[in-house]
């Protein structure tokens, strides 16, 4: 049995076709004979990643660019099925990996509101009690009844970041969008985040800076090509990590079919 | 090989059983999703236009105006109150045409949200159908205001229109989320549909009705008239045409055949969106 707040990941493997001349267009295709389903290049953006994380448990993901970090915060997620093998995250998950997705530029902070709880699964209703709260969060002020268009930057990761922390979660995934914001809006988030630690709710934290993932996280996962490389101690995975970026980086690696 | 057999053959085995059967629950859970979606499409379309919501109104209205002065001085038709006749075919096919145009794109459209929130894609292609559902009660309106212009009698029969929209929501749902995920997988579907949604239109008793039809021996009849009793708008059309201009409710098995045929393609539209969709952020 998976509890809430688990994460379970078994032999997991996420595959992107690659073309090297898309064929998007059905005359291609029926040239082609349908052919160009099939002899697409397949390139494993993460493969036989094992990784279990308990409730309650933070967990830094490093890795340099194209490591494969944001495709795992995804499966985890649920916005990316794995290709192989199995991902099982239980529990409510608030995904802070981009902050505002889903807001209509022309509809006003207020509408977007209920439209990004919605995108969540919460009702009318239930977005109705927690109103009052993100706009404090947010510190909008009158701004909440103006089109989101008109926001500057970080009044719009503001109001996203205000959303996002009042959802109650289970799980929490953060992919750097900490790093937004002003001095003082970064650190409430950050104390934000501590609230939701000390409550006992997982946290998967993608970061590369060491001094933020070492203040909230004690473990941490290497991820290298796509493999993970280490599971374990911060201190040491960033020893790992830092070696591994010494290393030759031959490029990403595809394979044909 | 089909289109569909095409688009179902997977190039990479995705594993996913336990997502399948609560697919659908989680479809309704996300209910209210679609209700606010539905009045994101209907504020944006019409925010910063004048007239707002009018002009749903308006665009039948001069539709009718159009077609008032073509058949009944350019060319008069033999017809009595014509303009009633036509718009009882032509508004709930421009429901159906209309969703089906705006909502194949509606996936592709929304490519951001579905990159980064993790949500049941068919939302999309049904919210915009919502929102054509809502344009196309709003045209009853100026329906009414012309039948009563041009003495149009109102019968009991009218009642039944709640029940004829919700039988062509199911239907134009089905196509339109059908056509939605092969427009992600093959984008020329939507200039597909564009020819066919107009050889459609003189293909189905839109500006016509069946008793209409003469008799003729030749090929090419025979060949429409299967062509038109397999067509479902055949019997949808006249869920609104038969309570709006004859005053009466459409036949039994009209209204038999419409409703099982547009359960029928919700089921396979459903079905075969749910099973394409979690390949969908592939070809994005």
């Amino acid at each position: 049995m998976i509890r809430t707040g688990e994460i379970r990941i078994r032999d997991a493997g996420v595959c992107y076709r690659l073309y090297r001349e898309k064929v998007t267009t059905l005359k291609e295709a029926v040239v082609q004979r349908f052919r160009h389903l099939r002899s697409a290049e397949m390139f494993w953006a993460l493969r036989h990643v094992d990784l279990a994380i308990m409730p309650g448990e933070a967990i830094a993901l490093v890795g340099h660019n194209g490591s494969g970090k944001s495709t795992l915060l995804k499966t985890i997620a649920g916005v990316l099925q794995p290709s192989e093998g199995q991902v099982r995250a239980e529990g409510r998950i608030s995904p802070m990996i981009e902050l505002g997705a889903g807001f209509d530029p022309e509809l006003s902070g207020r509408d977007n509101v209920y439209l990004n709880g919605a995108l969540l699964g919460f009702s009318h209703k239930q977005m109705e009690a927690k109103f009052d709260r993100i706009v404090a969060f947010a510190e909008l002020g009158d701004f909440i009844d103006m089109p989101v268009k008109n926001y500057s930057s970080g009044m719009y990761a503001r109001l996203g970041f205000a959303i996002a922390q009042d959802v109650e979660p289970d799980l929490l995934i953060v992919d750097e969008v900490l790093a937004v914001g002003d001095e003082r809006f970064q650190e409430k988030c950050r104390a934000r985040i501590r609230d939701f630690r000390t409550a006992g709710v997982t946290f998967c934290y993608v970061s590369h800076s060491l001094d933020a993932a070492k203040a909230l996280c004690p473990r941490a996962a290497v991820l290298h090509h796509g493999r993970l490389a280490f599971d374990g101690p911060i201190d040491q995975a960033w020893e790992r990590y830092r070696e591994l970026e010494r290393g030759p980086t031959p490029g990403p690696q595809i394979a044909a079919s | 090989m089909s289109l569909a057999e095409a688009a179902t053959t997977p190039a990479v085995a995705t594993d996913a059983p336990a997502a399948r059967p609560s697919a659908l629950r989680e479809l309704f859970r996300f209910r209210q999703l679609i209700a606010l979606l539905v009045v994101r499409e209907l504020k944006v379309r019409y925010k910063r236009s004048v007239f707002g919501l009018l002009w749903t109104m308006l665009n039948p209205l001069l539709l009718m105006v159009v077609y008032a002065i073509v058949f009944t001085t350019i060319m008069p038709a033999a017809m009595h109150n014509f303009s009633i006749f036509l718009l009882g075919g032509l508004l709930p096919w421009l429901f159906f045409s209309t969703a089906v145009l705006q909502g194949l794109g509606s996936v592709l459209g929304n490519q951001d949200l579905i990159r980064k929130v993790r949500l049941p894609q068919a939302v999309f292609p049904l919210s915009v159908v919502g929102s054509n559902l809502v344009n196309f009660a709003l045209s009853l309106i100026p329906l009414f205001i012309i039948m009563a212009a041009v003495g149009q009698p109102f019968t009991a029969a009218l009642l039944f229109l709640p029940v004829a929209a919700l039988v062509l929501t199911v239907f134009t749902s089905g196509v339109t989320l059908l056509l939605a995920t092969f427009t992600v997988f093959f984008r020329d579907v939507r200039h597909l549909t564009e020819v066919a949604l107009q050889m459609l239109m003189y293909l189905s008793p839109v500006l016509y009705d069946l008793r209409m039809l003469g008799q003729h021996r030749e090929w090419w009849f025979r060949a429409f008239q299967l062509f038109l009793r397999l067509n479902p708008l055949s019997y949808l059309l006249p869920l609104v045409r038969d309570p709006v201009y004859y005053g009466r409710l459409p036949p039994l098995s009209v209204l038999g055949f419409a409703s099982a045929g547009s359960l029928a393609m919700l089921a396979i539209g459903l079905a075969v969106f749910q099973r394409l969709a979690p390949r969908h952020i592939h070809y994005l």
